[in-house]
């Protein structure tokens, strides 16, 4: 059963949303939804050099009222 | 293994300067390269390893960035931002990696195993280091 996991780091600043995104990531498995909520002005491009990195799948990425949501589908843990 | 292995085989740093303002590059790469699993080896030596004691002396900012220290603590103070310390501590909890402490200057302040923070791994010459780090990225701090 997939679950769907919400990061809140809104306030965070760098490299703060991505490290509470992996130790979410690291909880989660392939299937599961990640939700990211965070403030940090570098979260956009650092979220999608993690996809890359990673290589899950962004499946949402917007900017609204100064707020960064991503929402990842993992897809490539092992 | 949780993350899919990726190209840079990792990261190697030097840590020569003792200055408060370049803890803060050491620690934010450190954990950014745990996030993106990539291994780090840390060579902890100059005027740097006195911080990487169980008695750290007080943080020294440069002279050319003292103008820049009040904004800067504020505007670490308002983002509620870990210390450098703490970022380096949840990497190394969280990744590959290993801080080293360099024999020929623990040997020159008398530091033994025993003196240093917890976070180091161990002392080791500089041989073992560049073998460490073959083919790792090296950035000298």
């Amino acid at each position: 059963m997939s679950e769907k996991h919400l990061v809140d780091a809104r306030g965070m600043s760098c490299p703060g949303p991505i490290t509470k995104l992996v130790k979410t990531y690291r909880t989660a498995k392939n299937g599961d939804i990640i939700e990211v909520l965070a403030t940090d002005p570098g979260f956009i491009p650092d979220v999608k050099a993690w996809i890359e990195k990673t290589g899950n799948e962004l499946l949402e990425l917007k900017e609204e009222a100064g707020v960064i949501r991503a929402v990842i589908k993992i897809t490539a843990k092992k | 293994m949780l993350l899919r292995v990726i190209e840079m085989s990792g990261l190697a740093i030097i840590m020569f300067s003792g200055q408060a303002e370049n803890f803060i590059p050491l620690a934010v790469l450190t954990q950014t390269a745990v996030n993106m699993n990539i291994p780090v080896r840390i060579f902890v030596t100059g005027t740097a390893l006195p911080y990487f004691t169980k008695n750290k002396p007080e943080p020294r900012f440069s002279k050319e960035f003292e103008d820049m220290v009040p904004a800067l603590m504020g505007g670490m103070k308002k983002l509620q931002m870990p210390s450098w310390y703490e970022i380096l501590k949840e990497a190394k909890e969280l990744g590959d990696v290993k801080i080293y402490a360099c024999s020929l200057m623990a040997e020159v302040m008398g530091l033994k195993k025993e003196h240093l923070d917890e976070i180091v791994d161990d002392i080791v010459g500089a041989a073992f280091f560049m073998k460490e780090s073959e083919n790792m990225k090296v950035i000298f701090i």
